[in-house]
Parts: structure tokens; sequence; C-alpha cells
């Protein structure tokens, strides 16, 4: 079950994937969808109408010509020709209206497609069961909300346009067909070149941009670090070689717009190009027609107006099937970053509540209240190679157990593994067993939450939010005062501002190192769990507030507590210590038992003398 | 219209000066680039309103039918395939020279900033963000790059285009040339109006993203406090109501810009409509051939196209003249310190400090100053440990020795010589600091190390590792010292290390050190100890000590309290007064417990 992916999935992006995973995707609102083919259908395809409505115009007036010519009056000729004039300011009246509202629809199908991707990202993220680890930085996975859910669900253009298009070039082609056959095969042939063109240019044009954008990071970054780092460059004397070093990432990111300027050019100017070739062309091959009259100058008004378009359509399709493509990859690194989802996770059906708030959330189910934690033989490693090997203890209920070791003996991966925050090694699917109250444990990650257990990071990550938000984190906020109070938060509150509504900042910026730590015991303690996990709170307390915060707990909860910690505080008040070495248990017993028989132990307890109280 | 509001008032005609004195800067080397640019334009534009023209003649021979002259309609036809392509070489053309100005001349201002900016004072450091940095070098820069390469082109380019179509249609029929201008004023306003209201909902939706992606950014580094507290669903909600408010200005802002397309597409149904009833019209009466009819409308493209890019390029232009004027108030700024002109001696220096008192907020009286007169003598070659309570002034004291400020009043002189007076690059380059917090780059060792000076070469980068002792850890590196840093895995005993190596690259007379105060495992320690003693021999130093040992090694001690010297005396003498701070300590046997050092 929590086995981990590290063995890269192989690339899954088959053009079929992408088809099965669109078209579950678009069906999220398949009326919305519908109504969007519908219209930008008309969008598109009207321009074939008032081409055609041109044509008639010209038409119209060369007949007058002929018969102004032969002397003959040419009234009724021209008020046909108004006629046309008419249906062409009917059509772009109507075009106007329809525009309107393909606009709007469109809008609201692309972002809430694109809400719906994001959604289930991070819902899964949050909320599956397993460990997760993200691949990546989380700055990375943000771009992968960002940059790859607007490619698949910006992808639903093609279709909604693509479809549009269709219904033009059909149309156009007809026209033109109707008038000459010869010229069109022979004008049409060469714009789907245009297809293969643009199809083969898009991925370097996208190669050149995204160079183009790294160029820019490098120099946005180092601009940064420069001035992140302004004294140490000042006192260093060496202001002159930072600014050569700029000029040259400049010179660098120079090139790569350049190119990348010339590429677009290209690729518009092929596009225009072959639009004037085309008129060209239909002006050479229908001047030999003029003369025996089978075209006339309508004929070559229909053709001149209906070309542009016709080669912008083929500039679409060979950029769709470039976006085609890209979509795929996409799909594949949200994939990469969900890791072990099932298929079609990304785009499963589920509400994303853009029109109203979500019901409110659905009770915790009640949990067995623990009697005894057994674990049996729990390793796990890193990728690196650090790690815990075959750990095995029992906490029961009530107990005080403190986790000690040198830093980087393995404290804090076996506090994870154990809660499922990283995945346990499985050789031979066999691996550590975990007993809550005597009944295995299949998937810890989902399990040790509240209300069986909760947890403190030693690095807690709080959230750009008000204190109390941070603290509660969807608890229930009667805990509040009581888990504020024996997290000693309170002396903290008096020095803030707006106390419990002072916001804390990105990531609790605004915060120091030790009210962070001591809100994200207040967190955890408001979740009202039976276990309490802390990892090494004692980094950022002074030895004083952690004896207070033990002493409270003893005093006013019976919880169960598994502590990392070095300190005399915290050790001294142990029922038990785990002392691990290099990965492994070496020693359990009392403070007294193991400062008797364990060297590293007396070690460990030698070395905390400076700082205690 | 905000960007010149924010702005303080100061801005005012001295910008406008500055302003004209950045483009003269800038652009006045390039101008052949800039002739090449206009001739370009102005070609290109010129040929573009020839096509319409041939296409006249072609329909006006084409009407003849039979008695048409085939020869000259392939001749036409031809000369039309020509023209276009000469048109697009120009464009093209014009387009890549643009690019070329912009970002050869901004990226010479990039590089002017920086160098100005790293130039002023560490008052003006500490009131901007390297965030803020990087929107003032780069953001406004690259608005201006903008500024230079788009707005060349494409606004002057569609300028023209649009004035010659417009004469066109004036040479044409002088009706339809009035009636063409009027209503192409009355669109460009009535555009630029409408685009101006989607400025603000742009700016929401912005905002709104910012937030929504910062919401992800935040869980995500979060996931594991999220999910071993249960907590999922309450963030997941959490993001829901984020996502809708992001749901909802996006799609207001959208519909809100939308409103330029449907008033184009609504103004321009008029104008098509128009013209092809002036051309029926005029036909009608006579007063025009066919193939002008359809003349008149072919050059109806041409005023399309660039109405569309002017009011798109406006809103850029405004944008570009805030950028500029930002630029200009920041190279107007000076630096409060000022350059000295006289060289140090040669060889150790001593150091010496008279009467010194300093504060951050010189002007305002009700900051207490940081350092109190000090004064106190460092002979060159020895070693002085400074001890002291956070915020007892050590970090103070050592700033003014590199003239990172000057002092408020007294003086600090070196080799005899007042700090002031010395060329400050030459001041700096014989004072090495190293800080606690080592600042290190995304860049190879060696850059980071000789802070990106190509004349240093790797052989003497490799010295100085090895001989701080990172020569093990050097040589696990694939590379050599031109690898890419990797800054996560260093530990802090090896950024102190690589710290020194870059102190040890450039042999400075006066080292001032801060020792690292957290615990660091024994290996590390006594590497760190050995690398030390190294850095210090034969040099002038002052070491803000955290430990007994390395102050047992000092020649001397100083003992500041609340900016005020308490204790100044050679380390051996005071240990054997027993009533000095420094017995006190020696007897409590740590620094720690006795609390003089945080």
């Amino acid at each position: 079950m929590t086995t981990s992916s590290s063995t890269t999935a192989p690339p899954r992006s088959s053009p079929d994937r992408t088809f099965a995973l669109s078209k579950r995707l678009f069906a999220y609102n398949p009326w919305l969808f519908a109504f969007n083919l519908l219209m930008w259908g008309m969008v598109h395809a009207a321009p074939a109408l008032l081409t055609l409505a041109v044509s008639s115009v010209f038409g119209r007036l060369e007949e007058a010509d002929k018969l102004r010519l032969a002397g003959q009056p040419i009234d009724p000729v021209v008020a046909a020709a108004w006629v046309s004039v008419g249906w062409f300011a009917l059509v772009r009246v109507s075009r106007f209206g329809i525009f309107y509202g393909a606009f709007r629809a469109w809008i609201e199908l692309w972002y809430t497609l694109d809400a719906l991707v994001r959604r289930n990202l991070l819902g899964y993220l949050l909320t599956a069961k397993g460990s997760r680890r993200l691949p990546d930085t989380p700055a990375e996975a943000v771009s992968r909300f960002r940059d790859d859910v607007e490619d698949v669900a910006g992808y639903t253009e093609v279709w909604v346009d693509g479809a549009g298009f269709v219904v033009y070039c059909v149309l156009a082609i007809a026209l033109m067909a109707r008038v000459d056959p010869v010229i069109t095969g022979l004008v049409c042939a060469p714009l789907l070149l245009m297809v293969v063109f643009v199809q083969r240019l898009s991925p370097r044009i996208r190669t050149y941009r995204r160079r183009m954008r790294e160029a820019t990071a490098r120099v946005t970054d180092f601009i940064g670090e420069t001035f992140g780092a302004v004294s140490a460059v000042k006192l260093a004397a060496r202001e002159p070689q930072m600014v050569a070093h700029l000029a040259a990432l400049g010179e660098v990111r120079r090139h790569s717009a350049l190119r990348d300027v010339l590429l677009t050019e290209l690729i518009r100017g092929v596009n225009t190009n072959m639009v004037n070739l085309a008129v060209g062309l239909v002006l050479l091959l229908g001047a030999n027609r003029v003369r025996g009259g089978q075209m006339d100058v309508a004929d070559f008004v229909l053709f001149i107006g209906l070309l542009p378009r016709l080669t912008g359509s083929m500039g679409f399709f060979g950029d769709a099937i470039a976006r085609h493509r890209r979509t795929g990859v996409s799909y594949d690194r949200m994939e990469r970053l969900l890791q072990d989802a099932p298929q079609g996770t990304v785009v499963a059906h589920h509400p994303v509540y853009l029109h109203g708030e979500a019901p409110a959330q659905v009770a915790t189910p009640q949990a067995e209240p623990l009697e005894e934690l057994r674990v049996e033989g729990l390793t796990a490693h890193h990728p690196s190679g650090a790690g815990v090997a075959d750990v095995s203890f029992t906490l029961r209920r009530g107990e005080f157990v403190v986790v000690t070791g040198r830093i980087g003996s393995g404290k804090t991966t076996l506090l994870r593994a154990l809660l499922g925050l990283m995945p346990q090694d499985s050789i031979d699917g066999k691996g550590g067993r975990i007993f809550w109250n005597g009944t295995e444990v299949t998937d810890p990650a989902s399990f040790f939450v509240p209300p069986r257990s909760a947890y403190t990071a030693q690095l807690p990550s709080l959230f750009s939010d008000t204190l109390r938000e941070n603290v509660l984190s969807g608890s229930d906020p009667a805990r509040l005062n009581r888990a504020v109070r024996l997290a000693v938060l309170e002396p903290d509150l008096a020095q803030l501002s707006a106390g419990l509504d002072t916001p804390v900042g990105a990531r609790g910026v605004k915060l120091s190192g030790g009210q962070v730590q001591r809100t994200a015991v207040a967190r955890m303690l408001a979740a009202g769990a039976d276990l309490l996990v802390f990892d090494d709170v004692s980094s950022a307390l002074d030895a004083r507030t952690e004896a207070l915060l033990w002493d409270g707990l003893f005093r006013e909860t019976d919880a169960t507590c598994l502590v990392v910690s070095h300190r005399r505080a915290a050790l001294t008040r142990a029922d038990r210590i785990l002392l691990i070495e290099d990965g492994r248990l070496t020693g359990e017993g009392t403070l007294e038992e193991l400062l008797e028989r364990s060297a590293e132990m007396r070690a460990l307890w030698a070395e905390d003398v400076g700082e205690s109280a | 219209m905000p960007d010149a509001a924010s702005s303080p008032s100061s801005s005012g005609p001295p910008a406008r000066s500055q302003t004209g004195r950045v483009l003269r800067d800038y652009l006045g080397p390039l101008k052949w680039q800039v002739v090449a640019l206009a001739v370009l334009l102005l070609t290109g534009t010129g040929l573009n309103l020839l096509l319409p023209q041939l296409l006249r003649r072609f329909v006006d021979n084409a009407k003849l039918g039979g008695g048409a002259d085939v020869g000259l309609l392939a001749r036409l036809a031809g000369f039309y395939i020509l023209l276009a392509v000469g048109v697009q070489l120009l464009t093209a053309g014009a387009t890549y020279v643009g690019a070329r100005v912009g970002w050869t001349a901004t990226n010479r201002l990039r590089a002017d900033l920086m160098r100005h900016l790293l130039s002023l004072d560490m008052r003006e450091h500490k009131e901007r963000t390297p965030g803020e940095m990087i929107e003032r070098i780069d953001g406004d820069v690259t608005a201006l790059s903008n500024f230079f390469s788009q707005f060349a082109v494409r606004v002057f380019g569609a300028a023209l285009l649009l004035t010659g179509a417009v004469v066109m249609f004036y040479l044409t029929d002088w009706r339809v040339g009035v009636g063409i201008t009027f209503f192409v004023l009355v669109t460009l306003v009535a555009m630029n109006q409408v685009r101006k209201k989607g400025v603000e909902p742009t700016r929401l939706e912005r905002e709104s993203s910012a937030k929504l992606f910062g919401y992800v950014e935040e869980r995500l580094a979060g996931l594991d406090d999220v999910r071993s507290l249960g907590a999922g669903e309450h963030h997941l909600r959490g993001f829901l109501r984020v996502q809708r408010e992001f749901f909802q200005r996006s799609t207001f802002s959208w519909r809100r810009r939308s409103v330029v397309w449907q008033l184009s597409m609504a103004l321009f149904a008029i104008g098509y409509v128009g013209v092809l009833g002036a051309a029926v019209g005029l036909y009608a009466a006579g007063a025009i051939s066919l193939g002008t009819a359809f003349l008149l409308y072919q050059y109806m493209n041409m005023v399309e196209e660039p109405i569309d890019q002017l009011t798109q390029q406006l809103q850029d232009l405004q944008k570009a003249g805030a950028s500029l004027g930002r630029v200009g108030e920041l190279l107007a700024l000076r630096s409060e310190l000022q350059e000295g002109t006289r060289e140090l001696p040669r060889g150790p220096l001593d150091l010496r400090f008279e009467n010194v008192s300093f504060s951050y907020a010189p002007e305002d009286p009700t900051v207490r100053g940081v350092l109190h007169d000090v004064s106190f003598h460092l002979p060159a070659g020895q070693t002085v440990g400074l001890l002291g309570r956070t915020g007892s002034g050590k970090t103070t004291l050592t700033r003014l020795v590199s003239r990172l400020y000057d002092p408020t009043t007294g003086s600090v002189r070196l080799g005899g010589l007042d700090t002031r007076d010395v060329r400050l690059d030459q001041l700096r380059s014989r004072v090495a600091v190293v800080t606690q917090d080592v600042q290190l780059f995304q860049a190879s060792v060696r850059d980071n190390l000789s802070f990106f000076d190509k004349s240093v070469t790797d052989a003497e980068v490799e010295a100085a590792l090895h001989e701080v002792g990172l020569g093990t850890w050097l040589s696990r590196l694939e590379q050599g010292v031109r690898t890419p840093l990797p800054t996560g895995s260093l530990s802090a005993g090896q950024a102190q290390l690589l710290a020194f190596a870059r102190v040890l690259l450039r042999d400075p007379a006066v080292i001032i050190l801060d020792e690292p105060s957290s615990r660091l495992d024994p290996a590390t320690e006594a590497q760190l100890t050995q690398a030390m003693t190294r850095l210090l021999t034969g040099r002038t130093a002052i070491v803000i000590a955290h430990r007994l040992d390395t102050v047992a090694r000092a020649d001397r001690i100083l003992v500041l309290g609340d900016g005020q010297v308490l204790e100044d005396g050679p380390r051996a003498a005071l240990a054997r007064d027993p009533r000095s701070h420094y017995a006190e300590l020696l007897r409590a046997g740590t620094l720690a417990e006795e609390g003089v050092l945080a």
C-alpha cells in the first residue's frame, strides 16, 4: 500500500489517453461544452457568409458595369447590390450578438474545468491514502498547478475553436470549388503545408520560450541573490565582478530573446505570405480564365476574401496537433506529481463550488481510544540511505516516552515512518508492522490522524492566516483556549497587537521561531488527539518554557506522548527512553537505567549541560 | 495612472528631464540601428499600401472579361506576390532590429542600475527587499525594453499604416476620407476609454491568482502538517473558497476586457457597412470604377489591424513612462558614504578607534545610539577577542571598520589613516569580514568563492579550499571547482569553511570574524579551529567569540557593555587580575551559562 513509486512510471502519454482524459473532462459539464461548440461554430463560420455577401455586392456591381457599357439602366442591379449590403450588415450584427454569448460561455467553461483539475490535484495530495512525498520542491509543484492545469483546461479551446474552423473550412472550400475546383485544389494543397509547418515549429517555439524564461529567471535570481547578500558583496569589494556577471547573463538572455522573436516572426511571416501567395496564385491562374468568362470579379473577391482565414485555420490545426501533444505531457507531469493515483484522478468529477459555499464538513469518525500501540520491526530509509532499521517498541496509554539520539541518528525518520509520512521499506512484501490496540494498521498515513494521533514537526509549517485559524485548522473551537494555554502561547498573545487575530504572515514569518513552534503545539493540542507526537520542539523553546509545556500536559491531560528530544527537561520526565544510534534502537529504559548501561546515553546527557536551566 | 499617483511628488519636472537623459544615454550609441529601424518601417508600410492598388488594376482589367489583357493580369499577379514577400521581409527585419535595440539598450541600463544600486550605502539597502530590487532592475527595465522594441515597431508601424490608409482614402475620394477620419478618431478614443475599464479588474485578478497559488504552495510545503493533523478536508475547503474568488474575479475581468473586442466588433461592423455602402453609392453615381470600389473595401482591412494594435500598446506606453520615471529616480540617488582617495600602507595594519560614537539614525534624537565614546587600539598582527551580550554593539563596531557605516562622531584609523580618507574599494579588499550566516549563490564553487571574478584561477580556488581543509570535500565534486554549489547539502560547518576560503583568496590585512555559535559535530569543530588559526596568523583580527577556547588564543580581550568599553587589555594580564570580567568568565568555566554571550 505505502510502497514508494520511486521507479519512474513509464511514459503513458499515448494519444488515446489524452483523448480519453479530455473526453472525461469535457463531460464534466456536457451542456456547457455543447453550447460552446454551437456558439463558436457560428462565430467562426460567419466570416464565410460575410465574404459571400461582399462577393455578391461586387458581382452585382460587375453586372451593372456591363449594363452601363451596353447603355442600359443599372438601377435594378444596384438595388440588388444594396440588398447584398443589407445581408452583410445583418450577418455582422448577429455575429456580434453570438460572440457576446459565445465568449461568456467559453470563459465559464474554461475556468470551471481549470478549477476542477486544480481541485483534483490538491484534493488527492491532501486527502488520499498512503504517504505523500512531492517529487520536487513545492514551488515546482505549484507550476504543475498553474502551467499544466492551464494547458489541460486550455486544450478545450482546441476542440471548441477547432469545430468552428472545420465548419468554416468546409464551407469555404465548397464555395470556392463551386467557382473553380481546379484552382481551389491548386491553392489549397500548399495550404496543407501550413499544418505541417506550424506543427513542426510549435515545439521549437516553446523551447525558445522556455530558454528565454530560464535566461530571465537566471537574471532575476542573480539580482535577488546579489541584493540578498549585498553586505557580503560590498564587504568583499566585488561590485564590478557582480555587474560583469549580470551583463554576461543579460547577453545570454538577449540572444535567446532575439531567437524567440525571429522564429515567431518567421511563423507569422509564413502565415501572411501563404495568404498573399495564395491570392497571387489565384490571380495568376484566374487571369487565363477571365478571358473565357469562367471567372469574374465576384469570384476573385470571393477567393481573396476566403483565403486569409483558410490559411489561418491551417495554422491553427498545425498548432492544435502540437497542443494535443503538449497536453499529454501536462497529464504526465500531473500524474508524476500525484504518483500512485489511479488514472483519471485529475479529471474525476467532483463539485467545485464556484457559485456557493461548500456544505459543512462531515463529522470526524469516532475512534477507539488508545490502550496500546505496538511497533514491530519498523524499517524505513531515505533515498540517500539514511534511516532506521528494525525498530520495535510498545507504547501504553498515558505514557511519556522520549526518543533520543544524536543528530542524524534517525529519530525523525522513526516518527515519520510510524505516522506514514514517509513510506516504510518493504522487503519481499514484508515490512514493519504497527498494531493499535492489537489491530494491525494497514495505512498509517490515513490512520494516524486526530482523534487518534496528532504530530508537531521539527520545523512546523504555518499558513498565512490568523493565529486563531492556524491553531484551529478545522478543530473544535471549544478546545482553543486550553490548547493555547497548554502550549504556553499566552505570554506571546499578550505581546501581539491583535492577539489571536494576528495574521502570522506567509509560513508564519511574522512570528519568532519559538512562537511558530508553540503555535504548532497549540494546533496539535486543539486537535484533541489521544497520542501526541512531538518532534524536537526544544530546538526553538528555551528549557524553562519546555518544562512548563510538559508540566501542563501532565497536569491537565492523560494523553500518551511520544517525544523526540535531547533536553534534560524531557529526559528527566520520561517514563521510558528509546535510545537510537545509527538508525537502530540500542537502548530502552528509564533514564537511570540507561545512564548506567549506555555510554552513548551518558555522552548525550553530558552534552546538554550548557543548556539546562 | 496609479503608478504616477503613487510615486513621490518630487518626481515632477526633474523626473521628466531624467527620462530624457535616460533615453538619450541609452539610445544614442545605437543611433544607426534606430535609423535602420525607421527606414525598414517606412519602406514596409509604403509597400504594404501599394498592394490594394495592384488589386484595383487587376479588377479593372479583369472585369473586361474577354477583352482583358492576360499578359498584364499575369504580370500584376506576379508583382503582387513579389511585393507581398517584400513587405513581410521588411516587417520581420524591423521587428528584429527593434528587439535588438531594445535588448541591447536595456541590458546596459540594467548593468548600470545594478552598479549604481550596489554603490549606495547600507542605509538605502535596509529599506529595500531583494524582491523590490528585482522589480526595479528587471521589472521596470523590461517594461522599457518592450517600449523600445514593441512600441517602435508596433505603435509607430501601426500609426504609419493607419495614416497611410487614411491618406489613401482621401486620394481615392475625399468624402470617404473625411468619413474614415471621423470613424478612426471615434474608434481610437472609445476603445482606449473602454480598455481602461479592464485595468482594475485585471489587477484584482492578478492579486487573487497570487493568493490562490500562494495558498497551494503553502499547503504543499506543509503537506506533512496538514496530513498528520487530518486537516486535508479542511484545507481543501479553504482552497475551494480561495479558488471561488479567483474564478469570480477572473471571469469578471475577462468579461470586462472582452468589452473592448465587442466594442471593436460593433464599431467595425458599422465601419465596414459604411465603406461598402459608400462603394456601392459612389459607383452607382458613376464617381468611381469597380476596381476603386474594391480598393476602398481592401483599405478598410488596413484600418482595422493598426487600430487594434494602437489601443493595445497605448497602455504599455503609459506603463513604460512610469517605469522610465522610476529608473530616473533611482539613478538620482546618491550614497552618503564619501569616497576617499588615499592608499593604505602595505603590510600588516594596526587598528585604532578614537572616541567613536554611532547611531543608526543620527538625525532622530529619540533613537538611542549603539556605540558611545569607544576608544581602543589593536596593534598590527594581533587578535582581539570581542565579548559582550547580544545588543552590546559588537557587530556594529565591526561594521565601522569595513565602512558599511561611518561613525557619527570620532574616527576609525587603520594603519594610521582615517578610514574615511581611504579609497573604499581598497579598504574593503584589505579588510575581510566573515559573518555567521554565509551568503552563497546558486553558482559554481569557484564563482561562489571569487564572487564571479574571472581573473581568479581554478588553481587558486583549489588551493584555498585545501588550505581550509575542504580538500576531501572538493575531491568528491564531479567537476571540481566548476561544480554548481549544492547549497542545500552543505552543513553549517562546511559553509563556514567556504567563507574562510573566500577570505584566503583575497589575502587581507585585517580579518573580522563572527565565530559560529551553533554547536557543530566534533570533527567539523576541530577542522574549523584549525582553519581559523591558519587564517588569523600574521593578520590583525577582531573575533566576536562565542567559546572560551577561542578567546584563549587571542592576544587581547575587549568587553563591550551597552555600547561602551567595559574592559580592554592584554589577555594574559586580564586573566591574572581577579577583579576583571574576563577572569570572572574563566572561573565560571563557560561563556553561555554566565550569559555574557547569548
